[in-house]
């Protein structure tokens, strides 16, 4: 007998986020809280408790008024692809199988009710994409009434962090297999969250491998980087900025070393 | 046969074995470990239909087209709408968080009556009915003591059918004070009556065609304004277009703009003027504009044959080295921008709108709008656009003699007065009215609050709401329990906008004519009127000509019936453009000789010399002495912190960084040399002085603020709401102070002098 | 057994003789009644315990309707437009026929008087009903693969009497997912199980892999 595809074709989804465009208005952080049903709580500024699956950082150049700049940095789960295409930092590590490597789509799955809270992942992933619940969630008022039924809540003593919006991806999946033609998934039938509300263009989402997604081109920009790349993680999420600065902000170069997008020119 | 206690050993034995060839132990452990995944306090969101249903979000006046995602009369999700044209599908934090505000605990759940001292935030919930009948015998026995113009309505805004029926309430009642909360729509109406001769029009800039934005302070990027358009225009932006932005500190919209200019506060004015001065000396400007359409660029004579000094004799004094001494801006610079903005296809330079703080300074935008007409982009794609709203269909009010007489007296806050006769809102000026007047004397005996929370964004706030709190009889409709709310007697409880039906009008500063309509999306969740009908009623309980000035059935019909032949598309698309495109010169301008003019001979200016109608700069003292406070204090709005009457919903909160909010105190920013000199360093707590009052705050040292200045957030220390945001750091509104233009009323300050000491 | 007759041998032979301990039949009769008390408790009062069973709000009778309908299980178990699966019919659903009692059937009575007329949802018992965490799509299954209602649900389209419905008392589900038969052997006796495992086993056999955690989870 014939086998059936175990999953419509592989794919490699990942992220590019153009840091010159970015204005750190934070909407990608808060139409993430709203699509995937993040929590709350009434203080929320001690931010090693708080929980962000996207969090938008800001850096300065250090130079004195006025020849000051500024970059804002949003910083979602890099879904690092690690050793050999499946093998992120966090996956090796978690004793539970509560986190594995999607490979038909590259992303770094996570099943909060699967985990049971060791934290191991968190102390593995070195851009600090992993939040950890340390209370059970309350919805205060009638807000329970605006969760989504996309994206399970969380209870208190898991990890959870960005899916890349795994949910849309099976939302399009879904309506593909209805329309039966299940590869006809087009780049806008699956973006995530962040990558729509961003209201000034700045995050573009696709499936790397495929030509005919923007990501696909501009993760090969000579101002393309990644977050910490040298550490050999292998993110998904790519960065680009015109300004060194912000290249070397962004990995730890010694003082002789150039960003590879500056090397041999004088920026 | 004997059974000892090894025949139980064993007995227990082969229970042992027995239950491990059972599935007792395997399926109770499975079992186990679903029910430990399944706690009855972790919500199982229901599944159902989803729906995606279009409306417009109303809680700033950015008016952006959203869509909501729905399951089963739930709102589950807002997203930008990509078909609307004022936002094309951006969004802001705040809309993207709206839900929150829908199904959140600071809604006012019913309408409710005040039992404990003013302030306390005590009241019992009580039927509609109760509280109509309640406000209309209060308003009506106002009435009958001859007092019927002593009733005033503090509103967030002039236009849209709601404040048009506040309006009419005053008319019909008899009182003149309707008043709209400041903003920067102020100066630019007087502007725009002064260069062109309108009244009561809307001043727009056409940002997504502009190719050069010069923009004044304008917080384009910083959430202010009318967000979703100015995110969506920035989106946009290609190689070949640029923005500047001259502010003293490094905003949002500073960091992602080609150049930042700090120039010194208050000196934005003079640099316009040198600006349009490189401009005029090296005939950089629209010929063809200045020539036919405009007055007073050129020297010219009166009828009495005196000669005034043109635009062009006042800009010739201000050289790039002398606007370089007072705005501290390089000489070259200033240069290379004027000829940079003059050269660029479509230049349009902006000020006023969403700077987080309206400084009405009258001579700044004057200047701004002669820039703009300086290189022809009045009326043009990609400029300055001026239009009006579409008009309501509405028939005239009736008023008997009360309202005759009433309406006649002169208002509360001085505007319209011989002494402010060319302005037409000055809320700032009323606290300091009402903490004059004694008891008895108090102009205002009632007030009526619709979407404006004033006791919070009113400057000066604690003497704000001191003054607010002599009112005897305060009605709010506002539909959260906001500061106003607070201190009110009765809650009138509006729909969320998610809940009921009410037209959005074009947002200041978008440059175009659309106006949308925001429509239900689920049931009312809770007791609430929409607050159309509310006044209706209220009118209606009042009777005589003031119920008879109201004859519509409720609210939703007399919303159609404004609109007319608009409605149906209002109501099919979700927003009109009700004008495609702007006047021409040759019909675009209402002054006496259809001109621009350029000399704004209406001025109502302090003095009568040339220079005093012309827009020369003027050297603003902001409040206070410079003896006590060697800094000043301005206030910055950043994109994740609502500053207006709307608080932060927790989300937002959410996204605040630790070197902005860290549990209760809130940090100022100040430059790393500031500090220096006042012997303070990051995180260290300190205690901020301003003639407005003291507030102890946290320091964060950030090289992007100029030195001298201290910057403060906007959008925090909120006193009411919920414990979401209630408490947590200072409202700056608290510390600053308005300080009256001396012809216009309108508060010019754009800071306030403060000092710092560690604490 | 050897301490034992250690013991024994070491008591002195002209002393009375002790307490005779018990032999090691019945030592063995004893294991032997425990471990068979186990096996009964387990398998038969263990279940009885476990489940409870709960009545069907109406006793839907699937046969009847499927004579009136045009369009078979589709007709009332519907993809929506963005594949998504209807699932059970709401209230709003059943009233497009049921505004008043059409039948004689008492059933369809309670039906209208206690739902329709009251207009309350039918608190259904989902026999296939899964955690919140758990993702599925009737569409790659129906749609993609091709498979029957029947496949999964059993012939519960043909039955004149919904079948009986018990509820694990410690998770709350239907006893259909883990199977009535608690050795989890032979045929089901209603429909086919809903374990992890037996989704596992059907994904394994018809496409060589179980997939990765987010294939079927949330």
């Amino acid at each position: 007998m014939e086998k059936l595809p175990s999953h419509t074709k592989a794919r490699h989804f990942g992220m590019v986020i153009d840091l010159d465009k970015c204005t750190g208005c934070a909407s990608c952080m808060v139409a993430c809280y709203s699509e995937n049903n993040v929590s709350f709580r009434d203080e929320e500024s001690i931010k090693l408790l708080s929980i962000n699956w996207i969090q938008v950082y800001k850096i300065t150049n250090g130079k004195p008024f006025p020849d000051t700049e500024v970059c804002y940095l949003p910083q979602p789960c890099m879904q690092c692809d690690g050793k050999d295409f499946g093998h992120p930092p966090c996956v090796s590590v978690c004793p539970a199988v509560a986190t594995d490597f999607d490979t038909p789509t590259g992303i770094v799955s996570q099943i909060p009710v699967r985990c049971f809270g060791c934290r191991y992942c968190m102390a593995a992933c070195p851009y600090h994409a992993r939040k950890f619940n340390w209370w059970d969630p309350v919805w205060p008022a009638d807000m329970e009434r605006y969760l989504s039924p996309d994206v399970s809540p969380r209870m208190r003593g898991v990890i959870e962090k960005c899916t890349f919006c795994y949910h849309r991806f099976q939302r399009a999946r879904q309506q593909a297999y209805y329309k039966g033609d299940a590869e006809n998934i087009k780049e806008a039938d699956y973006q995530t969250a962040c990558t729509q509300a961003c209201p000034s263009g700045a995050i573009t989402f696709g499936d790397m491998d495929n030509p005919d997604h923007a990501v696909y081109t501009l993760k090969k920009s000579r101002y393309a980087f990644r977050l910490l790349e040298r550490l050999g993680t292998q993110p998904s999420v790519y960065y680009l900025s015109t300004r060194k600065w912000v290249h070397r902000a962004c990995d730890n170069y010694l003082e002789h070393e150039e960003p590879a997008a500056f090397a041999g020119k004088s920026a | 046969m004997k059974i000892d206690r090894r025949c139980f050993l064993s007995l227990a034995g082969g229970l042992a074995v027995g239950h491990l060839l059972t599935p007792i132990p395997w399926k109770i452990t499975d079992d186990i470990a679903i029910w430990t995944q399944n706690w009855p306090w972790t919500p199982v969101p229901e599944t159902g239909p989803v729906t995606w249903k279009n409306t417009v979000c109303t809680l700033c006046a950015g008016g952006c087209g959203i869509k909501v995602r729905t399951i089963r009369d739930r709102a589950i999700k807002i997203e930008g709408r990509t078909d609307h044209p004022v936002n094309k599908g951006s969004l802001c934090p705040l809309g993207y968080a709206s839900l929150q505000y829908l199904y959140g605990p600071s809604r006012v759940k019913t309408p409710m009556r005040r039992t404990g001292e003013r302030g306390s935030g005590q009241f019992e919930a009580i039927s509609w009915d109760e509280a109509i009948s309640e406000v209309s015998g209060k308003l009506d026995a106002l009435r009958k003591n001859g007092r019927a113009h002593t009733l005033a309505c503090i509103s967030g805004s002039d236009k849209g059918t709601v404040p048009v029926l506040f309006k009419r309430f005053l008319d019909a009642y008899g009182s003149p004070n309707f008043i709209r909360t400041p903003s920067g729509r102020d100066a630019h109406e007087i502007a725009a009556y002064l260069a062109q001769g309108h009244k009561d029009k809307n001043i727009g800039f056409d940002l997504e065609n502009a190719t050069f934005i010069l923009s004044f302070g304008c917080g384009l990027l910083d959430g202010s304004g009318a967000p979703g358009y100015q995110f969506n225009a920035y989106s946009r932006f290609d190689k070949g277009r640029t923005l500047v932005q001259v502010e003293p500190r490094l905003s949002n919209t500073a960091a992602r703009a080609k150049k930042w200019l700090p120039a010194k506060p208050g000196t934005e004015g003079a640099l316009a003027l040198g600006v349009a001065h490189v401009i005029v000396k090296n005939g950089l400007y629209d010929a063809d504009f200045i020539n036919g359409y405009a007055f007073g660029f050129e020297d010219w004579t009166d009828e009495g044959g005196n000669i005034h000094m043109g635009f062009k004799s006042l800009v010739n004094e201000y050289t790039p080295q002398k606007v370089s001494a007072i705005t501290g801006l390089d000489a070259n610079a200033i240069e290379s921008l004027a000829r940079d903005f003059a050269r660029a296809e479509k230049p349009v330079a902006v000020c006023g709108y969403n700077e987080c703080k309206p400084s009405a300074n009258i001579d700044k935008t004057l200047a701004v709008h002669a820039l703009n007409a300086l290189v022809g982009n009045i009326n043009q794609a990609g400029g300055m656009i001026v239009f009006a709203d579409p008009e309501y269909a509405v028939s005239e009010v009736r008023k008997d003699r009360i309202a005759t007489e009433g309406t006649a007296k002169p208002r509360a806050d001085m505007a319209g007065t011989d002494r402010y006769p060319q302005s037409r809102y000055l809320l700032d000026l009323l606290p300091e009215v009402l903490m004059g007047a004694n008891e008895n004397n108090l102009p205002v005996q009632a007030l009526m609050v619709t979407g404006a929370n004033p006791v919070y964004t009113t400057e000066n706030s604690e003497t704000a709401r001191a003054a607010f709190a002599k009112i005897p009889f305060i009605v709010s409709f506002s539909s959260f329990m906001d500061e106003t709310a607070k201190l009110a007697d009765i809650i009138l409880p509006d729909h969320h906008f998610l809940e009921g039906y009410r037209d959005v009008p074009a947002p200041d500063g978008v440059g175009k004519a659309v106006t949308s309509l925001s429509a239900p999306v689920v049931k009312p969740q809770y007791d609430t009127r929409n607050t159309g009908d509310v006044i209706i009623d209220i009118a209606r309980s009042l009777g005589g000509t003031i119920g008879e000035s109201f004859p519509w059935k409720d609210y939703d019909t007399f919303l159609k019936q404004a609109f007319k032949e608009h409605y149906r598309d209002l109501s099919r698309n979700g927003y009109v453009i009700h004008a495609e495109k702007p006047l021409p010169w040759d019909r675009a301008f209402a002054t006496e000789n259809g001109k621009y003019a350029f000399y704004p001979t209406r001025r109502h200016a302090a003095g009568t010399d040339d220079k005093s109608r012309l827009p020369a700069y003027r050297e603003l003292d902001i409040p206070g002495d410079k003896a006590n406070g060697t800094l000043a204090l301005i206030p910055y709005k950043s994109p994740r912190i609502a500053a207006g009457a709307v608080a932060n919903p927790p989300f937002m909160t959410k996204t605040i960084d630790a070197n902005v909010l860290k549990k209760e105190m809130l940090f100022i920013q100040i430059n790393p040399e500031t500090a220096r000199g006042l012997n303070l360093r990051q995180g260290d707590t300190a205690v901020i002085r301003t003639p407005a009052g003291e507030a102890r705050v946290r320091v964060n040292l950030f090289d992007g603020v100029m030195p001298g200045i201290v910057a403060m957030p906007a959008g925090l220390g909120h006193t009411a709401f919920s414990k979401f945001i209630a408490d947590k750091g200072v409202n700056v509104n608290a510390l600053l102070k308005p300080s009256a233009d001396p012809a216009y009323g309108l508060n010019a300050a754009w800071g306030v002098r403060a000092s710092l000491q560690k604490a | 057994m050897s301490t034992q007759t250690d013991n024994t041998s070491n008591t002195p032979s002209n002393a009375p003789s002790p307490k005779k301990g018990a032999t090691g039949w019945v030592i063995l009769a004893f294991f032997v009644i425990g471990f068979g008390f186990s096996l009964l408790g387990g398998w038969v009062g263990f279940p009885n315990m476990l489940y409870k069973e709960v009545p069907h709000p109406i006793d839907f009778n699937h046969a009847l309707h499927m004579d009136l309908v045009f369009d078979g299980c589709n007709s009332c178990h519907y993809f929506r437009a963005d594949g998504s699966f209807s699932g059970a019919p709401t209230l709003n659903e059943c009233r497009d026929c049921h505004q008043f009692v059409m039948g004689t059937d008492p059933n369809e009575e309670k039906f209208v008087e206690e739902y329709v007329l009251q207009d309350k949802e039918v608190p259904w018992n989902i026999f296939a009903k899964q955690p919140d965490n758990v993702y599925f799509s009737h569409a790659p299954h129906v749609k993609g693969a091709g498979m029957d209602c029947a496949a999964c649900h059993g012939d519960i389209g043909t039955s004149e009497s919904l079948r009986p419905y018990q509820e694990n008392r410690i998770t709350g589900y239907s006893r259909d997912i883990w199977g009535w038969e608690m050795s989890r052997l032979g045929e089901p006796k209603y429909a086919p199980r809903m374990k992890m495992m037996d989704c596992v086993n059907c994904h394994v056999e018809q496409t060589d892999s179980k997939g990765s955690c987010f294939q079927c989870h949330k």
